[in-house]
């Protein structure tokens, strides 16, 4: 698909340009969201762009189109061209022809594609009538919406390079409010796949009304700092809050905690993070970055101990090493870096020995304010909470709204066990319970 | 953007199947982004998003489509297809465009794409080296210049066709300390509705000492403390706790389904007679104004809050209609990538009669929270959260050492009793605001207030 274009671009930017590398994306997605069983939502959006990034001069100069023209070929180059002549990075940027990786992973299924859309109606619908169904106290399901959505990357160079892959996969998302007289509480429950045959409307429902009634009724806490189980959910949401400590042009730029810590001892023996690419369950997987550079599984810590950080072909060549193939862009950014499966290591003791460890633990089951109280650059968090109090392994009651506080890196060296519930949350970041030493909670 | 006849095309299309109401929004926005970091233009990139969407509504049910070919094919077919996704009963006729001139309130002066880039970068370069020449302490500075030149055009199945064009200009800066050990971070992102003359009215070495001061100041302090404690948050971006604990409480996107703490409080108490709170999309050249919505609808300065009483919610088209209530010109999107829904515009607490002096001396032991960050709520439960990002500690009513960042939390229902004392120093933010019609830009504000207890989370 769209060699035409791609050979046009090239083309005209061979005698203007030095290299020039052309990314296009195309996407297609559905969603809706139902509410009182009615459709509150139903969109359907069909997009597509294209990006280039051109070396002139050792500088690199990006622009895009949504339009497919040649007129608004032509402007892009000559727009590149004249944005690189502002630019006074100096990184040496090489465009190459980089080898296909060796997988069997599949990244498309062509029967998600054709799942009827009052099939995917029904279900959301079904969402919202078993959450309601589940128990009296639910008194809204705020949130219950699906889609599936479908995406084609082609990217090529002046070096050779030409690369494509087709990807789609479908997600359902449902929230519950429970009240009883005195308090309101909201859980949320998510699937992504690709088969839609295994997406559990009931299953979905019932764990997310579960949630939010077992919430409700919360006791006050002493404020003060407790040995805290962070269940695996809310593990990988803090591991998604922190990953950008780990890509190399943080690191580079001054901006992360991680400088100058490479080989030393950054975690506790039992912390090992991978960022894999090529894992069968993550949503992240790909084949190729958006450089074109194959997909790999790179160990960022093993058993504590910080043994690379996350590459694009840029960033390693200014640090002498290899890319591990993290580059990302989209047809408007420039290049960057982010994590594709990004997961902390599960342990090998069930979740409910954690709570043995100690005669009273905290455990933390929501989390909000990441993008606020959560600061990337000294890895410090002050969060709102919600959990249980557990006493000699036994779940207590529920707990008012609290704040729990702490560092990242702290939280690394202070992780004393790791159970085996692993899991990837909805933006492919995984882990399971951890129970840690101790964090600070706020409460009345 | 296109032409007339099309317009029409596309619209009866839409009703072709029965919709109760059709809308075509079509957008031709420029961005410009200029990254500066590490000393270094980093990132100069520039482009134009160009697309539609098209909207039906069957009863209370919302199809939209979305496009970002423009070609009468492709229109046709978004319109066709969010025709096919339903059934009515209402009969197509044919509609006569009347085109809807609105006086522009928010003029531009200078066109950002008239000032040349090396000056631009002359300026982000003069607040960069003011921050690293504050303190040795400084190491790195980032800065976005974000610039962003938005052209809609509305049409309805009512008649309606309208264009208004938006400009943006915003700076950012986010300036780094570090101990070796430790960094913290000082940020500022000013920003208005308005041309290129808005960067002239910020002096760049100001601006650059502020963001390096906050930093090295909070590189320097302890942890805030935990516990409950009355707190006196400071005007401007403090706003974020009414927009927060509140605001989106009161959007009729969770007030039209009950997933409101204030869905069934219209005309009660809701909060302590001395707040009066209102969102105004009027304000000329504000961050968060517009001539119209992205409905199409007159934006309109709408009473939220008078004396502690609940007397409007913020309604867009499909939750008024939801609700029985007048669009009150909230009906706002990112982009033609979403559909609109109710959203903030400029939210603010009007001005009390206190001093900022009075508020801080009424405290014997709490927190004065000079300037905050973000924060999130929960509108079904009201549980609400946001950061402090520079603190201090108020001891025997005077302020008294700098304490770190903290989340505060608390309930919205609850915390707005719990204001018990309004400063006269009104002054408004630029902040971005998240929810399902994607990020738009909104004002928070308010005067200096204090709440008699909050949950600090602290780490001592």
């Amino acid at each position: 698909m769209y060699e035409k274009e791609f050979e046009f671009i090239l083309n005209y930017a061979r005698d203007i340009v030095d290299d020039i590398e052309i990314l296009l994306f195309e996407e297609s997605s559905f969603s809706t969201r139902i509410h009182s069983q009615e459709i509150e939502a139903f969109n359907y959006s069909d997009t597509k762009g294209i990006g280039i990034r051109i070396l002139k001069n050792g500088k690199v100069g990006i622009a895009y189109t949504e339009k497919f023209d040649e007129d608004s070929f032509q402007l892009i180059v000559n727009e590149a061209i004249e944005n690189s002549e502002l630019i006074e990075n100096d990184d040496e940027v090489i465009f190459e022809n980089y080898p296909d990786v060796d997988t069997d992973l599949q990244f498309y299924s062509s029967q998600l594609d054709e799942i009827k859309v009052e099939d995917k109606i029904e279900f959301t619908k079904n969402m919202e009538k078993f959450c309601r169904a589940a128990d009296d106290r639910i008194i809204n399901v705020p949130y219950s919406m699906m889609g599936n959505g479908k995406y084609f990357v082609k990217i090529a160079n002046s070096k050779g390079l030409s690369k494509e892959e087709m990807q789609n996969i479908a997600y359902a998302y449902v929230g519950c409010l429970a009240a009883d007289k005195e308090d309101k509480r909201m859980a949320f429950e998510f699937q992504i796949g690709r088969d839609f045959s295994k997406f559990d409307s009931h299953k979905l429902a019932e764990k997310s009304a579960e949630k939010s009634i077992e919430l409700l009724g919360g006791k006050d806490i002493k404020t003060g700092k407790y040995p805290i189980v962070l269940n695996n959910e809310m593990m990988a949401t803090i591991l998604s809050t922190f990953s950008g400590i780990f890509s190399a042009k943080s690191v580079q730029e001054g901006k992360s905690l991680l400088s100058g810590k490479l080989q030393q001892k950054i975690a506790n023996k039992n912390i090992s993070i991978v960022d894999d690419a090529l894992h069968p369950e993550g949503s992240g997987s790909r084949s190729f970055d958006r450089e074109g550079y194959p997909s790999q599984r790179t160990v960022l810590i093993d058993k504590g101990v910080l043994k690379t950080y996350l590459h694009n072909t840029v960033t390693a060549r200014k640090d002498k090493t290899k890319s591990t193939g993290n580059a990302v862009r989209n047809y408007k950014s420039s290049l960057s870096i982010a994590t594709t499966n990004f997961y902390l290591e599960p342990g090998n003791i069930s979740r409910k020995e954690l709570f043995n460890q100690h005669p009273q633990i905290v455990e933390i089951v929501s989390l909000q304010g990441m993008h606020s109280g959560a600061n990337p650059i000294s890895g410090d968090f002050s969060l709102s909470g919600e959990g249980y109090l557990w006493e000699k392994g036994e779940r207590k009651y529920s707990l008012k709204q609290f704040t729990i506080s702490g560092n990242f890196l702290e939280l690394l060296n202070n992780v004393e066990t790791i159970a085996d519930d692993f899991l990837f949350n909805i933006s492919s970041f995984g882990a399971s319970s951890v129970l840690i030493k101790e964090l600070a909670i706020s409460s009345s | 953007m296109i032409k007339t006849e099309l317009i029409e095309k596309v619209i009866e299309k839409a009703l072709s199947n029965g919709a109760d109401f059709a809308e075509l929004f079509v957008e031709n926005t420029y961005n410009s982004l200029i990254s500066f970091n590490d000393n270094k233009t980093q990132q100069n990139i520039a482009g134009k998003d160009f697309g539609a969407g098209v909207r039906v509504f069957y009863g209370h049910t919302a199809i939209y489509a979305i496009t970002n070919d423009l070609s009468e094919r492709s229109l046709l077919e978004a319109a066709n297809a969010v025709s096919k996704a339903g059934k009515g009963n209402t009969k197509t006729t044919l509609i006569d465009l009347r085109r809807h001139n609105f006086s522009d309130k928010h003029p531009i002066i200078i066109p950002n794409i008239e000032v040349s880039k090396k000056e631009k970068i002359d300026f982000i370069r003069r607040i960069n080296n003011a921050s690293r020449n504050y303190d040795p302490c400084i190491s790195q500075v980032d800065i976005n210049m974000i610039e962003k030149m938005q052209h809609v055009l509305i049409a309805n199945s009512e008649g309606l066709l309208a264009n208004d064009k938006r400009n943006y200009s915003r700076i950012y800066v986010s300036s780094i300390a570090s101990s070796g050990k430790e960094k913290q971070t000082g940020t500022e992102g000013p920003g208005r509705m308005a041309g290129y003359e808005f960067f002239n009215t910020i002096d760049p070495e100001e601006l650059g000492r502020k963001t390096a001061a906050v930093a090295s100041l909070m590189l320097k302090s302890e942890y805030a403390p935990s516990g409950k404690l009355p707190v006196v948050i400071d005007n401007g971006f403090g706003g974020v706790i009414f927009h927060e604990a509140c605001g989106h409480s009161l959007e009729t996107t969770s007030v039209a389904k009950g997933a409101s703490v204030f869905a069934d409080k219209l005309g009660k108490q809701i909060a302590n007679p001395i707040v009066t709170a209102i969102d105004d999309g009027t304000i000329p050249n504000e961050w968060g104004s517009e001539n119209i919505d992205d409905e199409g609808t007159p934006t309109q300065k709408t009473v939220l809050i008078e004396k502690g009483i609940l007397k409007s919610f913020m309604v867009d088209k499909l939750g008024g209609l939801k609700m029985g209530l007048k669009p009150t010109g909230s009906g706002r999107r990112q982009s033609y990538k979403f559909a609109p829904t109710s959203r903030m515009r400029n939210t603010y607490i009007a001005a009390g009669k206190h001093k900022l002096e009075d508020l801080i001396s009424s405290v014997d032991y709490g927190l004065y929270a000079k300037k905050m960050g973000g924060g999130s709520v929960l509108p079904g439960t009201g549980n609400f959260n946001f950061a402090v990002s520079e603190g201090y500690i108020i001891r025997k009513g005077k302020v008294a050492e700098p304490v770190r960042g903290a989340t505060l939390i608390g309930n919205g229902a609850d915390a707005l009793f719990k204001i018990s004392m309004v400063a006269d120093n009104l002054a408004m933010s630029q902040g971005m605001c998240g929810s399902i019609s994607g990020s738009v830009p909104t004002n928070v504000g308010q005067p200096a207030i204090k709440i008699d207890e909050l949950i600090v989370g602290g780490r001592k």
